[in-house]
């Protein structure tokens, strides 16, 4: 059969669609760099939706932390080498800004960033710290600081997410919350998947149906919370809707993954970079990447073959064992497509301490690349392994964004950084 | 008691049972494995099979490597899955339970697989034809005579409007769907109007010119060759150089996949009628506009899997936006959520629609239902067999208002030249803009 080649030229190919790969797509595009992305499902299918900076200093510090901005300075001294240290704080916050102003212009509004963490509420109904929150979630987290009566609904057949459960961890701090458990119009029995109720809400009929029970669960309580399900593409629209048909408020509360605002996020961007010009091959990685004069090239194929692609500078954004951007082996931990040294425990005996609820974290998790003050990853020589190569996200050395958490922080901020010392290399 | 039914013999085969761990190690490439399964979910949560018979592509996975062998062998949720692929679309891992599913079908013994399937594929094997409502060469080579000399005659504007048939080194080999010479034969006019006016030079074949195929979807690897090969075999002797796809996904799909998977000699290109579309109004050779559609009528596209998530991805799903756009007005398109690669299935697939497993393919088609009715369209326009008649079935069923259109009756519609009898699909909206 006679098969044409593709072949693609962009000035910066971002390697990986998790957090870090999509902000650098953002970054560049507002810079006007003509980008290309390639990517599997990251973990961002996985999120709660929540954009966390900076929530705790563990293992100094276990505790969760109210401000971030001064917990990077902490950081700074017990943890030079965290990448969230070597970036500007003016830098950081105007790269969640850009990030989550974005995310608001494509139609998911984002609460921006603040001078200090919000407490929010986790599928469990345990609260946590973050940064940013869909605006979906926002009445939830005044709500709770204001002890205002709250009914939490759950439903039939939805496994990973319940009201009593949630009801049961608040119930100290939060006295006037109660649950109910609700049916959700027109599913047949059997396991129901968010992801399946969130796109059943885009229809009108169903809002009008799904209100109505509602309101009739709420009985005199005039806020309620419910799993994150409002819709897919367009939820602050959808949550409008449903609080003009019940006349409450209401708020959503991410559930066990795969959750429905971590779907979201995916599906927008996969969605709207080719319609802003990104050259997006997703669902695909990159085989090969070879450095060569002033570019790389990256070998790769999709469901219909080959496609090659030529640029001027790479952003290695492939995450962390999950991923694939790093791989354990018997012999070590190795970064598979350009084999870069990984800095890691001396033997595999010490990638974990004995207990895994350690507070102090393990070793293991605070393996990755090297990279220089520009972001360039660093060779066996302790050189920049190409003036053409940059690196963001939680591949980086020196971080444990788990027990930090500060995962969306260190791939939000790093991509931040390297785009813009791509930029430097090209302009 | 004697049971004198006749399927009473049937009805005794066991279906065999398949170790599909192993199975799994052979059929999958290098460094990929089911084992790699990080039990995420993703993929049921997004796969509008989940739930039928109790089954979904990780419980599917799950109990293949748990080896829950015998279970899985007779599970009928494989004749449900339409192979659509969604669920490779969103796995990190990149894991194809579609693959497993094949397997699991082939494995079937003739008899207790869903006879509508197994008769289709048995009727493309009857004739040089390739159709599976089983329509010989010599019927279609007089169903299009005949319908294109009424054309001539009661279309003035046609009058010289050619149907070439066997027509050596013709740049494109055309294939139909055996729907239109069989049951509306009118439906191909449209599609032969475009050609004259774009002044394409093509060619029918009165051998292997349908396009449907359902021997892969029935598991029957032998016949799905077979199949691939007359028609590889048909464009070759013809020596054209574009084998060009209709509206039709699958026939798309089991023909660039089986030259693939086959390792034939195919001395030509294949290519979706979309791409063409797209390309002649570009160029100006069809000078479509959206000018008929004062009233604003709403429109949105399905995307058939089997030529966008299955193949040619991103660059499909462009053209038909664009080919939609200019034939509607942009204001007048709303895309369904999710679309593109991401977008479910309509349910017709994987021969679903022929299983007779009308309660399950409704289920199914809800997801597609909800999609639609999402977007408040009024037309549903896609390249796709299949994709139309579920998606009308559908409609029906759950009580939409929508209507389902090809391109092509569009197409004539915008450049003014859709015949009296080419206006099946049109509700009342639409013919006012006639
Ligand atoms: C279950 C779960 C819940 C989480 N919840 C939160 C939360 O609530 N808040 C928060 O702030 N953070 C959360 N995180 C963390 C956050 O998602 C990560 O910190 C962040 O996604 C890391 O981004 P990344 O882009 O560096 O890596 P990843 O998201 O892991 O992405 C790596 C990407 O690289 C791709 N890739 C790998 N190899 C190749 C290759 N060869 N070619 C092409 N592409 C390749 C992968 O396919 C993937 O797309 C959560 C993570 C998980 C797993
Ligand atoms: S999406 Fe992939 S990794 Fe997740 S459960 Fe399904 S097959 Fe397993
Ligand atoms: S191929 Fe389609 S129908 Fe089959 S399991 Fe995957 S997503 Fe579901
Ligand atoms: S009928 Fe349409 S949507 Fe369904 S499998 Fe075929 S091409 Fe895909």
């Amino acid at each position: 059969m006679i098969e044409e080649d593709r072949h693609f030229t962009a000035e910066l190919a971002v390697i990986g669609t998790g957090l870090a790969g999509f902000a650098a797509s953002i970054f560049a595009l507002k810079r006007n760099i003509k980008t290309a992305q390639i990517g599997n499902t990251g973990a961002v299918a996985y999120t709660t939706g929540y954009l966390d900076l900076l929530g705790s200093l563990s293992p100094d510090y276990p505790t969760s932390i109210e401000d971030p901005w001064q917990g990077i300075e902490q950081l700074k001294s017990s943890h030079p080498n965290h990448p969230l240290c070597r970036i500007r704080k003016t830098d950081i916050c105007t790269a969640f800004e850009q990030f989550t102003s974005f995310l608001g212009e494509c139609g998911i509004a984002y609460t921006p960033p603040g001078k200090s963490n919000l407490s929010v509420l986790t599928p469990a109904g345990t609260l946590k710290p973050t940064l940013c929150i869909p605006s979906t979630m926002k009445v939830g987290s005044t709500a709770f600081s204001q002890k205002e009566p709250c009914v939490i609904i759950d439903f039939k057949g939805l496994k990973g997410f319940s009201g009593r459960q949630v009801v049961a961890n608040l119930k100290d701090k939060w006295p006037r919350l109660s649950s109910s458990r609700i049916e959700f119009p027109d599913m047949v029995t059997g396991e129901i998947y968010p992801e399946v109720m969130a796109r059943s809400l885009e229809v009108p009929a169903t809002r009008e149906k799904l209100a109505k029970i509602l309101v009739e669960a709420a009985g005199d309580v005039k806020i309620i919370g419910l799993p994150a399900i409002l819709g897919m593409h367009a939820p602050d629209l959808v949550r409008q809707e449903m609080e003009q048909l019940t006349g409450l408020q209401i708020f959503e509360i991410p559930t066990m993954p795969p959750s429905v605002p971590g779907i979201r996020l995916r599906e927008m961007f996969e969605q709207l970079f080719p319609q802003k010009g990104v050259i997006l091959v997703p669902q695909q990685k990159v085989d090969k990447l070879e450095f060569i004069k002033n570019g790389a090239q990256l070998s790769l194929s999709d469901s219909f073959g080959p496609i090659t692609i030529h640029s001027k500078s790479v952003i290695l954004a492939t995450g962390r064992f999950l991923s694939g951007g790093l791989k354990a082996r018997i012999d070590g931990i190795n970064e598979p497509l350009l084999n870069l040294p990984v800095t890691q425990p001396d033997s595999r005996r010490e990638w974990y301490r004995e207990k895994y609820t350690d507070y102090r974290g393990h070793a293991i998790n605070s393996a990755g690349i090297e990279v220089d003050s520009s972001f360039r990853p660093l060779d066996t020589r302790g050189q920049p392994y190409s003036r053409n190569l940059f690196a963001a996200g939680v591949i980086l050395a020196h971080q444990d964004w788990i027990r930090g958490r500060c995962g969306a922080g260190v791939a939000i901020a790093t991509a931040y950084k390297a785009v813009e010392e791509v930029e430097k290399l090209l302009r | 008691m004697i049971n004198k039914g006749s399927g009473s013999g049937m009805t005794k085969t066991t279906i065999p049972t398949i170790n599909f761990k192993e199975k799994a190690e052979e059929l999958l490439p290098e460094g990929a494995s089911f084992e790699a399964c990080l039990t995420c979910g993703l993929c049921s949560s997004g796969c509008p099979a989940s739930g039928i018979e109790n089954m979904d592509p990780r419980k599917f996975i799950r109990m293949a490597m748990l080896g829950m062998d015998k279970e899985l062998s007779t599970s009928k949720w494989v004749w449900a899955c339409t192979q659509c692929k969604r669920c490779q679309h969103v796995c990190p891992m990149s894991i194809d339970v579609s693959q497993l599913v094949f397997l699991a079908r082939s494995n079937w013994p003739q008899e207790k697989k869903p006879s509508g399937i197994v008769r289709s594929c048995q009727l493309i094997q009857s004739t040089d034809s390739t159709s599976a409502m089983g329509l010989p060469p010599e019927d279609f080579v007089f169903v299009v005579q005949d319908v294109l000399e009424e054309v001539r005659e009661l279309q003035p504007k046609f009058k010289n409007m050619q149907a070439p048939m066997d027509k050596k080194g013709a740049h494109f080999f055309v294939n139909q769907n055996s729907r239109e010479p069989m049951s509306e034969p009118d439906e191909m006019v449209p599609l032969w109007k475009i050609f004259d006016i774009v002044g394409a030079d093509w060619t029918y074949s009165s051998k292997a010119w349908a396009a449907e195929n359902f021997c892969m979807f029935s598991g029957n690897e032998e016949a799905w060759r077979e199949v691939i090969k007359k028609r590889v075999d048909a464009v070759n002797e013809l020596g054209c150089e574009i084998w060009l796809n209709t509206e039709c996904g699958h026939s798309y799909y089991t023909m660039w996949n089986g030259i693939n998977r086959f390792g034939m000699e195919a001395d030509f290109k294949l290519e979706s009628l979309v791409t063409y579309y797209a390309r002649w109004i570009r160029e100006g050779k069809l000078p479509v506009n959206s000018e008929w559609n004062s009233s604003n009528i709403k429109f949105t596209v399905q995307d058939p899997c089997m030529i966008v998530r299955k193949a040619y991805g991103e660059s499909i799903a462009e053209d038909m936006r664009f080919v939609t756009k200019s034939l509607v007005g942009e204001e007048n398109f709303i895309d369904m959520q999710p679309n593109r690669s991401a977008n479910y299935c309509c349910g017709g697939g994987g021969g679903f629609l022929q299983a007779g497993m009308t309660e399950h393919r409704r289920t199914y088609g809800k997801r597609k239902f909800d999609q639609i009715a999402a977007t408040g369209a009024s037309y549903v326009l896609t390249p796709c067999h299949n994709c139309h008649s579920q998606m009308e079935d559908i409609g029906h069923h759950f009580g939409g208002s929508y209507g389902v259109v090809h391109f092509w009756t569009l197409i004539c519609l915008s450049l003014g030249i859709l015949g009296e009898n080419e206006r099946t699909y049109l509700g009342p909206d639409l013919l006012e803009c006639i």
